[in-house]
Parts: C-alpha cells; sequence; structure tokens
C-alpha cells in the first residue's frame, strides 16, 4: 500500500537539527539551582546489612543529604509490577517480588543500592559516596539456574519456599504421541547467555517540583512516559495532570529503558519534593553494566521427534530462565521465547515448559529480541542436530518443514507476552527462504567456491535460518492530529522514541491522508503534556499500533475536512481531494480552501454550532489489535575461522526480512543493519559474566565487546518481501528486533560448516575463539 | 581466583618464621600498607592503599593467622573492604626446612574479590597479585638478609630500608611491562630501533656531506 | 572551596578564560562549563569515542584529557561544523544515507571522520571501517555509516 509518502525513503525531517547538535539530550539539561545524585551501591551479590555509616559523608562540603532507606520510611517498598501476572495462562503459577528502589536489610544483587546522596555536583556527589561505610554480613549467593532450585540452596528471598518464580508449561498436539509416531529422538541442551542492552546514552532523570503550582516536571529518556507518570503520581499522591514526563532526545533504548519505579525514579521524585530543588541523576557506564537491567541466561533441554525423511513430528523444549533478584517484568521474555519457538515450521506437538528463576543478580527484562532469539535459536539448532543425524542438509530439512504460504492465518495454541493465543497473520516463508538462499548464492558456495577454498585448507562455512517475529502487540496506542490556522499538521501520541524515526514515518502517514508535504507535519512524541494515553515503545509494536492510530486520527481529520469544505465550496464530498495542503475540487482546482482556512473557520468565536459537531480539525484516535503482527524472514551467512586464532571474519549476510508495508524502506532497513549489530554482539562478542559470587566480572567497553565497523560482515545483502498484515489499514508489521533474532542461529551453524572436519557442534548461543578452540580441542579428542 | 606458588628464603626456618610473625616487616612487604597492628593473639588490623588499572582506593582490613603449626605451617584469612570493593582470601603457608640452610615457602589459597575492583579490574587483578607477591618476596628477601646480618653483628638495629610506595609501584610495573620483553615480537624491535635510528644518521650525515 | 586552577582554550574560534578543578574532565568541561552540549559522553573510559573532538587538528577523546590539559590548545566540536540551514558536507552525507538514528554517537564519529578525511580523502571501504573501528554505535550497525563516509570524501573532494 502506497501513497505519496508512505512506502517511500523520505529523509529524515529530525536529521538537520540532530545532526548539528541543535537538540537536547538528557545530559545536556541544566536547570538553575539543580542537585546532582549519586548511588551507592552494595559490593556483595548477597548479604545482610548490618549497618551504614554516612556521618562522614554528610559532612562533605557541597553534599546537601545523604538517605537510605531508614530515612524514607514507609515510602520504601517495593514498586508496582511493570507488566500483568500471565493469569490467561492455564495453569500457570508465579510469584511477585518486585524491585525495591533501595535496599532494606538485604542486598540481593551486586551493584543495588543502599544509600543515595544528592550534592551540589557529580563530583562531589560520588566523592561523598567513598565516604560512606557499609557493614555488610556477606551471604552465599545464588547464581547457577539449576542449583539454585535445589532444596538447600540459599534463598534470595527469605520468606518464600523456595527460588522459584514461576512455573509455566503450554502443549499443543501432544509430545507423547509425538514420541510415539517419531523415527527418531535426538536431545540437546543450550546455553543462553547475558547480554546488555548498551544504548550509547547511559540513563538518567531530571525532577523539578514547582512548589507554587504544585507540578512536577521530569526528564527521563524512557521508553514509557505514561506508564512513569502514573506511577510517581500514584506514589506521591498526585492527580496524574500534576505530573508531567517529557523525553528529550534519548540515544537509544533497546529496551531497558521500559523499566519504570527503578530506584531512580523513585527517590529522586520524592527527594525533589522534599529538597525543593531540581535533581538529576545520570549513570555511568559501569553502573549501566551493573545496575540497569539486562537480559537473557536461560538453561533449555531440547528434543526433537523426526522422521527418517525429515518431518517433524514433534518438539520439546524445557528450560530455566534467570529473572535475576526482582521480577517486576514478570515472565515476558520467556514467553517470547515459548511463542517463537515454532512459529516458522510445521510442528504438530509442540511442549515447552519453563522455570522462572531468582538469583543474586541484576533483574533481567527485555533488551532487543526479549526472548524471541532463544526459541528461533531453540528451533534452528535442533533442525541442525535433525538434519546431521539424517544425513540431510541443513537447506533441506527447513525446506520440508516451513509453514506454506497459505497457512495464514495460523493458530498458534501457544500464549505470549500479551496474554492471547498467538496467531500469525500472514507471511510467506517459503518463499523468505529461497529468496535468501539466492541472495547469498547457496548453492555455488556449496558446490564451486567452498570445496575449492577448503582445498586451500582456509575454513570457510555458510549458514541459513528462517525467524519470525512477534510485532505490534496490544494493549494500544492513541494519536491526534491537529491542523493548525497556518494549514500545518501536529500530531501528538504516548508514544516514545529513542531514535527509530518516527518523527518522520508518523508524518508521512498523516501528510498522505491530508494532502500536505510531509514536511509540514510536527509529531511530538513522549510528553504526557500532550498525550496521556498509552503503553510504551515495546515489542517493536510503533509504526504498527501507534502509527495505525495515527493513520485513524487523520483519517477522521479528513473526514470531518472534507464534510466541511463540501458546505464552503458547495461541492459534494466525492468531488472534492486534498491536496498541496489545500482541499479542492478535483476537476477545478481553483475552487479550493486552505487546510489552515478550514481549521479557523471550524472553530467559531462566536454564534453556535450544529449539534454533534466537534472544533477544529482534530481528531484522536485509538488503535488495538486483537493479536500481534508477524514479521518473519530468513537470513544467510558465510564466514571464515582462521584455524590458529580461531578469530572469525563475517563474508557476506544475505538477510530476507518481510514486515508488511514498510512506511519508509531506508529507516525500514536501518532498523535490520541495528538489529544484526546486536545479533553479531549475541553471538560472538557480548557477554555479562557474573562469577560465583555474583560479581559482575564485565562492567566496561573492555571487558564487556562491542562490535565495532569491522566486526560488521563485509557485504550485506538486504532481500525485501511485503505480505501486509490484515490486522490494520495500512498493513503493516513491526520490524525494530527483526535484525537481532535469527544472528545467533545462523552464526553457530556457519562456524560449525567452517569446522566441519573437527565434527564439533556447539551447545551455547555465544561463541569466541577461544570457546571455539575448546570446544573443537574437545570434539577432536572424544 | 586461585593463588599459588613457592619461594625459596636464604635463611633458617625459624628466622623466616620469626619475620613473618612481626607486623612491621610484613608491613613493609606490601607498601600502600598505612598500618598494621596487632590486635589480639595471631589478629591483626590494618589499613592499605590499593591500585589496579584504574581503581584505586583505601582498604581496611583483618588478618588472621590459624591452625599454628610452629614453625612448619598456618593459615593466613584475609578480609578487607574499601571504596574499590572487597577482597577476602584464605591461603594455607607452609615453611619447609629444606636442609641447607634454606628455607622453601609454599603457599596455596584463594582470593575471591568484588565492588569495582572485580567488575572493572578483572583483566588485571590476575597478574597484578602475582606480580605484587613477586615483589613482596624480594622485599622479604633483603629484610630477611639484613635481620640475619644485624643477628650475626649482634646489633639491635635492623638496618633495612622498605621501598616506599612509588619504588615499590615502579617496580611492579617494571616486572608487568619486563613480561613484555619476552614477546620476540618486541625483542626484535628493540633491535630494529637503534639500528634504524643509526641508519638515519648516518643517511642525515652522508646528505650533509655531499651537500 | 575545592582548588582551581585558570586555564586557557581556544573552543571553535573563541577564547575562553576559566577556572576550573584540576580533575574536571575535558568533556564535563566543554559540555557543562562552556555549554556545547553537541560533544557526548557514552563510557567515561575512552572506548566508545562518542566524546571525539578535535585538539589542535587531531581527534581525541575528550572524557579521557583533564580541561587542565587543554590550557592553551585549540579545541573544535561537533558545533563548528554546520547549522540546519547550512549543514557541512559531511553532514549532509550523513543525512542522505541515514547515517544515524538516534543521533547520540554522531558527533564523534563526525569529529574522527573529519580529521581522518583531511589526511586521507580518497579511502578505500576497509580504510573506512578501521578509520571509524574506534567509535561505538547502537543502532545503525555502521553500514549507513560507511557509505556516508564514502558519499562525504566525493563531496568534500569536488570542495
Amino acid at each position: 500500500m502506497a501513497g505519496k509518502f508512505v512506502h517511500q525513503s523520505i529523509k529524515r525531517i529530525e536529521d538537520p537539527e540532530l545532526i548539528t547538535a541543535n537538540v537536547q539530550f538528557l545530559d545536556d539539561i541544566n536547570l538553575p539551582g539543580m542537585l546532582h545524585a549519586a548511588f551507592k551501591r552494595s559490593d556483595y551479590a548477597h548479604a545482610r546489612i548490618k549497618s551504614i555509616d554516612v556521618s562522614e559523608a554528610r559532612k562533605l562540603p557541597g553534599v546537601i543529604g545523604v538517605y537510605t532507606a531508614e530515612d524514607f520510611g514507609d515510602y520504601v517498598k517495593p514498586g508496582p509490577l511493570q507488566v500483568p501476572p500471565p493469569t490467561a495462562i492455564k495453569g500457570a503459577t508465579y510469584v511477585a517480588r518486585t524491585t525495591m528502589p533501595i535496599a532494606k536489610d538485604k542486598v540481593r544483587y551486586a551493584g543495588e543500592p543502599v544509600a543515595i546522596v544528592i550534592a551540589e555536583s557529580r563530583y562531589i556527589a560520588e566523592d561523598a559516596c567513598d565516604l560512606i561505610y557499609v557493614d555488610y554480613e556477606p551471604l552465599e549467593a545464588v547464581v547457577d539456574l539449576e542449583k539454585a532450585l535445589q532444596p538447600g540452596s540459599p534463598l534470595v528471598h527469605d520468606d518464600l519456599p523456595s527460588n522459584e518464580a514461576g512455573h509455566v508449561r503450554q502443549e499443543r498436539g501432544s509430545w507423547e504421541q509425538a514420541v510415539k509416531e517419531a523415527d527418531l529422538i535426538i536431545k540437546r541442551k543450550f546455553f543462553i547467555n547475558r547480554n546488555a542492552g548498551a544504548a550509547m546514552e547511559n540513563r538518567g532523570i531530571i525532577v523539578q517540583w514547582d512548589k507554587q503550582a504544585k507540578q512536577m516536571t521530569i526528564w527521563c529518556g524512557t521508553q514509557s512516559v505514561i506508564a512513569l507518570r502514573n506511577q510517581t503520581a500514584a506514589r506521591l499522591g498526585l492527580f496524574e495532570s500534576q505530573v508531567r514526563v517529557i523525553t528529550p532526545n534519548t540515544g537509544g533504548g533497546f529496551g531497558p529503558k521500559i523499566n519504570t519505579s527503578l530506584p531512580d525514579d523513585v527517590l529522586i521524585t520524592y527527594l525533589a519534593m522534599k529538597l525543593e530543588r531540581p535533581i538529576k541523576w545520570f549513570e555511568d557506564r559501569r553502573e549501566n553494566f551493573l545496575a540497569t537491567t539486562s537480559e537473557r541466561d536461560q538453561v533449555h533441554y531440547c528434543e526433537i521427534a523426526v522422521k527418517r525423511d525429515g518431518t517433524i513430528v514433534g518438539l520439546k523444549d524445557f528450560f530455566y530462565h534467570n529473572t535475576g533478584a526482582y521480577n517486576p517484568y514478570m515472565m515476558t521474555v520467556p514467553l517470547n521465547s515459548q511463542t517463537h519457538t515454532v512459529t516458522n515450521y510445521r510442528v504438530p506437538n509442540f511442549l515447552t515448559e519453563f522455570y522462572v528463576v531468582f538469583t543474586n543478580q541484576m533483574i533481567v527484562t527485555p533488551v532487543r529480541g526479549a526472548g524471541r532469539q532463544y526459541g528461533v535459536f531453540v528451533m534452528e539448532r535442533m533442525l541442525d542436530a535433525a538434519a546431521k543425524e539424517l544425513g540431510m542438509s541443513p537447506v533441506e530439512i527447513r525446506r520440508k518443514n516451513l509453514l506454506p504460504a497459505n497457512a495464514y492465518p495460523y493458530y498458534t495454541s501457544i500464549i505470549g507476552q500479551d496474554f492471547v493465543e498467538g496467531v500469525l497473520d500472514s507471511g510467506d516463508y517459503p518463499t523468505a527462504f529461497e529468496k535468501t538462499l539466492e541472495l547469498i548464492e547457496y548453492d555455488k558456495f556449496v558446490n564451486e567456491v567452498q570445496p575449492k577454498l577448503r582445498a586451500e585448507g582456509r575454513k570457510v562455512g555458510i549458514g541459513v535460518a528462517c525467524f519470525s517475529e512477534g510485532t505490534g502487540v496490544g494493549p494500544y496506542e492513541g494519536a491526534r492530529v491537529t491542523v493548525g490556522g497556518n494549514g500545518k499538521v501536529v500530531v501528538t501520541t504516548g508514544y516514545t522514541s529513542q531514535g527509530q524515526a518516527h518523527y518522520t514515518t508518523f508524518a508521512q502517514i498523516v501528510a498522505d491522508q491530508l494532502g500536505v508535504d510531509v514536511k509540514d507535519v510536527k509529531v511530538i512524541t513522549g510528553d504526557t503534556g500532550y498525550f496521556g494515553w498509552g503503553a510504551g515503545t515495546f515489542a517493536s509494536r510503533g509504526i504498527t499500533v501507534a502509527g495505525t492510530a495515527t493513520h485513524l486520527a487523520a483519517q477522521k481529520v479528513r473526514q470531518k475536512a472534507l464534510k466541511l469544505a463540501s458546505k464552503i465550496l458547495e461541492a459534494p464530498e466525492e468531488e472534492l481531494e486534498l491536496a498541496d495542503g489545500v482541499v479542492r475540487v478535483a476537476d477545478i482546482p481553483s475552487k479550493f480552501i486552505s487546510l489552515g482556512e478550514l481549521a479557523i473557520i471550524a472553530n467559531p468565536m462566536r454564534g453556535t454550532m450544529e449539534p454533534g459537531a466537534e472544533p477544529g480539525l482534530e481528531a484522536v484516535a485509538y488503535y488495538g489489535p486483537p493479536y500481534g503482527a508477524t514479521g518473519a524472514g530468513a537470513v544467510g551467512l558465510i564466514l571464515e575461522v582462521d584455524p590458529e586464532t580461531m578469530q572469525v571474519s563475517l563474508e557476506k549476510m544475505a538477510f530476507v526480512h518481510d514486515c508488511g508495508t514498510p512506511v519508509n524502506p531506508m529507516v525500514v532497513d536501518g532498523q535490520i543493519h541495528g538489529g544484526i549489530q546486536m545479533g553479531i554482539g549475541d553471538a560472538f562478542y557480548e557477554e555479562l559474566i557474573y562469577d560465583e559470587n555474583g560479581q559482575l566480572v564485565t562492567a566496561s567497553f573492555m571487558d564487556y565487546l562491542f562490535p565495532q565497523a569491522t566486526d560488521m560482515p563485509k557485504k550485506l545483502v538486504l532481500g525485501h518481501m511485503e505480505t501486509p498484515s490484515p490486522l490494520n489499514p495500512l498493513g503493516i508489521k513491526g520490524v525494530g528486533e527483526a535484525g537481532a533474532i535469527p544472528i545467533p542461529s545462523v552464526f553457530t551453524q556457519a562456524v560449525e560448516n567452517a569446522l566441519q572436519d573437527t565434527g564439533v557442534e556447539f551447545d551455547r548461543d555465544t561463541l569466541s575463539p577461544s570457546r571455539i578452540f575448546t570446544y573443537v580441542q574437545q570434539a577432536k579428542g572424544a | 581466583m586461585k593463588l599459588e606458588g613457592e619461594h625459596v628464603f636464604n635463611g633458617p626456618r625459624e628466622a623466616v618464621w620469626e619475620m613473618f610473625y612481626d607486623p612491621e616487616v610484613l608491613a613493609s612487604a606490601l607498601p600502600g600498607t598505612q598500618k598494621l597492628e596487632m590486635v589480639a593473639e595471631n589478629e591483626y588490623e590494618g589499613a592499605m592503599n590499593v591500585r589496579i588499572g584504574p581503581v584505586s582506593g583505601s582498604f581496611t582490613g583483618k588478618l588472621v593467622i590459624s591452625d599454628v603449626v610452629e614453625p612448619e605451617s598456618c593459615t593466613l584469612t584475609v578480609d578487607g573492604r574499601g571504596t574499590p570493593g572487597f577482597a577476602k582470601g584464605v591461603g594455607r603457608v607452609q615453611f619447609i626446612d629444606q636442609g641447607d640452610g634454606t628455607t622453601l615457602l609454599k603457599y596455596e589459597g584463594e582470593m575471591n574479590i568484588g565492588g569495582s575492583l572485580a567488575s572493572v579490574g578483572q583483566r588485571m587483578i590476575d597478574s597484578v597479585a602475582k606480580t605484587m607477591i613477586r615483589q613482596a618476596f624480594e622485599v622479604l628477601d633483603k629484610a630477611l638478609e639484613a635481620r640475619l646480618a644485624a643477628k650475626a653483628s649482634g646489633s639491635e638495629v635492623v638496618d633495612f630500608k622498605p621501598p616506599s610506595e612509588t619504588e615499590f609501584a615502579a617496580a611492579v610495573a617494571k616486572d608487568m611491562a619486563g613480561g613484555l620483553t619476552k614477546i620476540p615480537e618486541v625483542r626484535l624491535l628493540m633491535y630494529i630501533i637503534p639500528l634504524v635510528a643509526v641508519l638515519v644518521l648516518l643517511a642525515v650525515l652522508f646528505r650533509g656531506c655531499s651537500g | 572551596m575545592a582548588q582551581t586552577v585558570k586555564i586557557n582554550v581556544t573552543v571553535n574560534g573563541r577564547q575562553y578564560e576559566r577556572e576550573v578543578e584540576p580533575r574536571l574532565l575535558l568533556s564535563d568541561f566543554i559540555r557543562h562549563d562552556l555549554g556545547l552540549t553537541g560533544t557526548h559522553v557514552g563510557c567515561e573510559h575512552g572506548l566508545c569515542g562518542a566524546c571525539t573532538i578535535l585538539m589542535d587538528g587531531e581527534a581525541v577523546r575528550s572524557c579521557t584529557i583533564f580541561a587542565v590539559q587543554a590550557d592553551g590548545h585549540e579545541i573544535q566540536t561537533v558545533e563548528s561544523l554546520g547549522t540546519p540551514e547550512k549543514l557541512h558536507p559531511l553532514q549532509e552525507a550523513f543525512i542522505e544515507k541515514h547515517a544515524l538514528q538516534c543521533g547520540f554517537c554522531t558527533p564523534g564519529f563526525l569529529m574522527t571522520i573529519l580529521d581522518y578525511l583531511g589526511d586521507n580523502p580518497n579511502p578505500t571501504e576497509e580504510e573506512i571501517r578501521e578509520a571509524i573501528d574506534g567509535n561505538f554505535c547502537r543502532c545503525t550497525g555502521y553500514f549507513n555509516i560507511i557509505e556516508a563516509v564514502k558519499l562525504a570524501a566525493e563531496k568534500m573532494a569536488s570542495h
């Protein structure tokens, strides 16, 4: 579906201001009289707090106050749940232990705040932290997922009988039956490690309390202004309208910025009111690694039941999922893993079960991909294992089992993070797969290129993988479209932006409906002063849900404009068109009225209005899908492994994706590029490592390896497909996380292929040169 | 992390054992130590400055000597906390009489670290710990020599001046860099650079002459 | 009151005289003391490159330099490149190729590339990758940035 602007690669409207540094990011904002906060954080992953001595810190010149849990009294208590519990899933059990804003009596993860300092400058505040002496009684830390559930394990939460935070079991068909029908059962175990969102801009918050107006203003690069506003207002006993949350330009979100009721927003809002001065807190990179949420850490036990000809009869996936010390985000991540395990293939019998486990590590909340990639990893790796046993190629076994193009809508029987059964709305996986094979020149590589290079002793390998991405889930988003007296249009929405080009893509959608230039549409996102309803930026739902709401609101405005213009121009609505900023008679373009004039006429200063009429050319619309739209695609990767150093260089990647109608193809490609960087990080570089005492030992870019320009594939080819979603008028699906999802799967397959002569098989989603070396040695020794 | 190793002291076992029980000597072995005082039998409390890569700060801690089998072996338990984090360790130390007037000291232990030390200093901890231990032994060697000399000459005063914090840090740095010169490429560079310099100098001189 | 030192720094052609604490980072000085917030701080340990500025024409990391070390030197930051009405060819190229998304790392890239293209006005793709290897980006995957540098090199060569 294309219009004048939708489906065009319009250059971003926000760029000239952004690239000349004519905008403000959070830390660029300085308010008169502003104070600075710093947190004293626990060095221990698990310990009882015996005493905290802040006397010296309080005396440091420039320190306004030093506060511990005691100083906050009843205000300090576990925060609200960020997502509702999975009551929709039959048999699901869970406990809720939500985030403490500051440690009281006990610390449960290394980095948990035990005190907060407010001072005249950030430097002084950090100095004061060094003067706070905490007496801890260290306790044994819980770090191993499986050991944590064994009787006798230390407990992260003493009031619970165990470290089990939840349990979900979902089944489609019957696994038992599958076992009976199968010719072969193959078992594997997989380890999935933890990664950070690692946006280039760290987290922060500025809070200002106007005592006279009784108004609080919060600046925060949050992915959910509405949740932040509502939770803050509730906590402080204010009306929602007394709290305004504004997102400045935000330097990347990727998931961790969705969280609210964190130590920073809970304590700093309170202190800003108490001290009657604005307070800023801005995290440093070590704190971001240590004390901002991260994602993953799963152990999977999988079994696949297949027939001799490669047909999948069933799949069983049993896994443990690490939620860290608290579980405010409930089961979103493991549910995503469950729902994405079998969404590309025909799997008549599927049993998936997980236990969520508390550990003395950082809290787990979604990071780009949000668990989807592990469902995909399980399926892709099990297919590879089955292919190996059956003597089939990875391509053959996938061709055999991919869902056909006429399978839609496909009811998965598995309930996902939006608490409804996952339904695949549309797609064409076989075509995406074949297109990938074409773009990566699979046959040529396997038959000609690879044998030749192998004869020279070079370890080159190829991998292919399919994926799907559940996007655009509910509950809803909303938008208001308003035509100004100047004929230009303002769009406001509660949705927030972290660089995804909403200022351009939403403008494109509106410009198409109202016949204005895309540059004449101003988009305001993430400011509760303008729009107070919405759920937040997550699960790749911006363009799909908020974009559709914008479209619907623009349509309403279009209808209003046509109706009013029809009266004024004395022509029937069917003969009118909106173009060039005016409403005109299509055949007599000289008979027109500008949108600006119409807007003014629509808001009479005196007189009467027709009953039921609304003033102005303005409309609000909300959109909530019945279930999410599913994007999908496939990826092919050619790489080379240095036989001595085991360093991997990526030669070529072909990535085919289908996100329905691309509102701005250039922006869609950019999202995939970014996702690929994170996927490559996931597969080969990034790892948050905790030692046996729960200490994070990779809290800087020195140890947490961040993929750089030379780590990207030398050649990247993108393929595009469009199977529009039937769920919304423009046929849009989300794409924000697509790039990240299939990479670990295709990477491990390709490295195994490169080192085929060693027979090595990897059971983890993150490799490294030393790991590859170790596994190869083991394979040779075996 | 695991810590283990051994060192040969040039002296009888009793002298080595006695030296270890002297808090002043122990303190001097690790410059940066602000104080180390006995608070109870076999229990010491101390304070020291630590610098490991980008992490620095002061530690206070307790050292407990237990399972004492004089003069053969003992267990050292260290529990230090400070602004850079914490360090906790247990080590078993053995003093073995080699029969030729020398004493072999063997140690084996485990160290747990946390806080900034662990999260940012991880890659350096291992090598810095080993280097510090090596340097400490060098200091102790000299201290032992001085003690034995004083004993031999019958004087009360032990002529031993422990290295300053900066001297110690320099020695540690040199020790660590010394590892670098063992790399063949670096060695080669060390020959090539002066060679190139000489060639350049000659070239300049010749040009000057022909000018 | 902590001890301060007087420094004289020229930033984007303008002279500034200020009293600063010896431990004040150059990045904080530029951003908060001088109000030039275009230079961003991503890691504060010299790895991500977001804080890259030019000091006497060379790209440096302002987060691992003290303000006092800039005394008597010339600093150039992203604000000197262009305005929304008159963009630098490098900035034009970035916009043309969609080489920025959230824009946080971009100033660092611009200064790094400015320095690099000054020394090497006609780089190969491999050379470009190596040149920007010290700048981290989480949004773009670097692909479009590389294209932008190629385009910028062309634009700047024809000037």
